[in-house]
């Protein structure tokens, strides 16, 4: 009779389970499918308050993970957050919705800078959330010379202590740039030069890497190294030695996008969301809280003096005019992979 | 007859266990460092399992990846031990035959398994979500509790039932009184691995899961891609910890009954 007892609390738990999950589900939803930890917790609580909505909110550990999950359908969500390249990519395969702007009123107040980019022209399809420039990040105690050029890279003093971005496009590309090519090119004499070229570095490279490279240099295993704009202002922070700078042959420019996939069931509930998160207090709000540049011109005042004042944060139009998006490279991202493969097998 | 040990085997098997458990060790022990950054060793605190007890996602995470794990486990359990009662009965060949179909799920790569179930739940158009990690986690777990009743099915042996029915007891009787006593710490056994299982599994629920039914290894799959935070090693040195436990209690449970040969029947 024990067991019995027993089976009988079994199901009570379950069936009290089965109820808590189903609670709620009378609100109307967002279905965020996003990178994790990239809005603001009050931010969100704040829109379900407004809206009286539920937000669930997943998480993807990169671009090509978020593209299977939605190129299989029947996913049902709402609001992803796609890299620039794959925006280009979803809106070839037509996976986005094109977005109403009537219902966003606010992103005018998105900085020209961002608007219109190269991978989505007339932002017809997305826009730009939070943005970064991949530039050098180096520790001024170890490293004595003025960086300003990607070649900086390549000096031997640095050897063993340079740090790449285990992340094939941007360091094909980061070559490219230092040979004053474009970072997207499709001309394969081209890319092989700077394979080559990136080969010859191999001996100075400590590690690619692109998860753990804010710790590498933040505890100074690393001196020199590819770094991405904000990731560079959070081991500033931690570091003060560290000082960052966009090469004088410019840098790759990157975005994390708002874009609405199809077959989302609360499309204009999305647009509201994208409306509310440009409004400036808030926008203000979140970017002070995840520590990203805040594409939004309006929200300047807002923000503390220190983030204001934050150089790696807040890029001058100088050193953005000298960016550029990686393009849609095609066919030719085949050639990409396989010399980024043979690169990084050549290491051993 | 035991033939004394060759010394080299002592030092395989201490390199092999440094393999195995010092990464496991570091995790532990670096939830309890103070400072936010691996590597350096700061001081003991509490602090992340404090704070981890206050994130919503990751308690959002918890509850999906509970409910998930009780209900497949509950399925699960039954749908196994029923199906190892009844290719008890078969002839020799279908024994083979569906014993090893129902085997696959162990074999099968998880990545093929995830990536079937997602093109069979598109094809019937089904919303990805909680049900359809349910779906998926049954499906894997019921082999393995299917494994574990019917390796104690097989130690059990007919004697006893024959015996019950001999002294007049009738089939319901002869399974509720004889048999289900019999296997019921291979029932336990089965279920509290369903269970760890559910709870472990990333591969599947990965390509089954929608929007609101991220479980606990799918927060954590996402949150490394920002740096490795003390939290996680907190919440992933708790994993750990349900999980050795539940194995060993299923290990427990499958030796108890008196007389009964010990018998270890974890398939890894």
């Amino acid at each position: 009779m024990k067991k019995m007892r027993w089976a009988g609390l079994m199901l009570a738990v379950m069936m009290v389970l089965t109820l808590l999950s189903g609670c709620g589900s009378s609100k109307e939803t967002l279905n965020i499918y996003s990178w994790a930890d990239n809005f603001d917790e009050e931010v969100l609580k704040e829109f379900e308050k407004q809206f009286d909505v539920k937000i669930n909110y997943d998480v993807f550990a990169n671009n090509e993970d978020l593209l299977a999950k939605i190129k299989a359908g029947g996913n049902g969500y709402d609001l992803i957050q796609p890299s620039d390249y794959m925006v280009a990519t979803m809106i070839k395969q037509d996976l986005l919705e094109p977005l109403n702007k009537d219902n966003i009123p606010n992103w005018t107040n998105i900085s020209d800078t961002y608007k219109n980019p190269s991978f989505d022209p007339d932002n017809k399809y997305s826009l730009v959330y939070m943005s970064g420039v991949t530039g050098i990040a180096y520790n001024t105690k170890y490293v004595k010379e003025e960086i300003s050029s990607w070649a900086d890279l390549w000096n031997p003093e640095y050897k063993g202590k340079v740090i790449l971005l285990d992340d094939n496009r941007e360091m094909i590309g980061m070559a490219l740039k230092k040979a004053g090519l474009s970072n997207s090119t499709t001309d394969e004499a081209q890319i092989t030069a700077a394979v080559d070229d990136l080969k010859t570095l191999l001996p100075s490279v400590l590690a690619f890497d692109t998860d753990n490279i804010k710790q590498k240099m933040i505890q100074e295993e690393g001196w020199i190294a590819t770094v991405w704009s904000g990731d560079a202002s959070v081991i500033a922070q931690n570091n003060p030695d560290v000082a960052f700078v966009i090469p004088k042959e410019g840098g790759t420019i990157w975005s994390d996008n708002y874009a609405i996939p199809k077959g989302s069931k609360h499309k204009e509930l999305a647009e509201k969301f994208i409306n509310y998160m440009l409004d400036p207090e808030v926008s203000a709000k979140n970017y002070e809280s995840i520590g990203y540049s805040d594409p939004n011109t309006k929200a300047t005042p807002f923000h503390t003096e220190e983030y204001n004042n934050d150089k790696m944060i807040n890029l001058s139009e100088e050193e953005l005019s000298r960016t550029e998006w990686l393009g849609d490279v095609g066919e030719m991202l085949q050639v990409y992979d396989r010399f980024w493969t043979e690169l990084k097998s050549g290491r051993e | 007859m035991k033939s004394k040990n060759h010394p080299l085997l002592g030092i395989h098997s201490l390199i092999m266990m440094v393999f195995i458990y010092v990464p496991i060790a570091f995790i532990i022990a670096y939830s309890f460092n103070s400072s936010r950054l691996a590597a350096d060793w700061s001081g003991f605190t509490f602090d992340w399992y404090i704070s981890l007890f206050g994130n919503r996602h990751v308690m959002e995470a918890l509850s999906n990846s509970l409910i998930i794990a009780v209900v497949s486990t509950l399925v699960s359990t039954v749908l196994g031990t029923i199906s190892a009662l009844a290719i008890r009965k078969l002839g020799k060949k279908m024994k083979v035959g569906f014993g090893g179909l129902l085997y696959l799920p162990i074999i099968i790569p998880d990545i093929i398994m995830g990536l079937s179930l997602l093109v069979l739940f598109n094809q019937f158009q089904m919303p990805l979500g909680k049900i359809t990690i349910i779906i998926a986690h049954i499906t894997f777990s019921m082999s393995y509790v299917h494994v574990v009743i019917t390796t104690r099915l097989i130690g059990m042996g007919n004697q006893l039932e024959e015996a019950a029915s001999d002294l007049g007891a009738g089939a319901w009787q002869t399974f509720r009184y004889v048999t289900l006593p019999q296997i019921f710490p291979g029932i336990i056994a089965g279920a509290l691995i369903a269970f760890t299982l559910s709870l472990d599994d990333f591969m599947v629920s990965f390509f089954v899961s929608g929007p609101s039914s991220t479980t606990l290894p799918i927060y954590i799959y996402g949150q490394v891609k920002r740096g490795i935070s003390p939290e996680i090693n907190a919440l992933c040195t708790i994993l750990i910890l349900v999980s050795v436990t539940l194995i060993f209690l299923a290990q427990f449970m499958l030796n108890r009954g008196k007389g009964q040969k010990k018998q270890s029947v974890l398939p890894f």
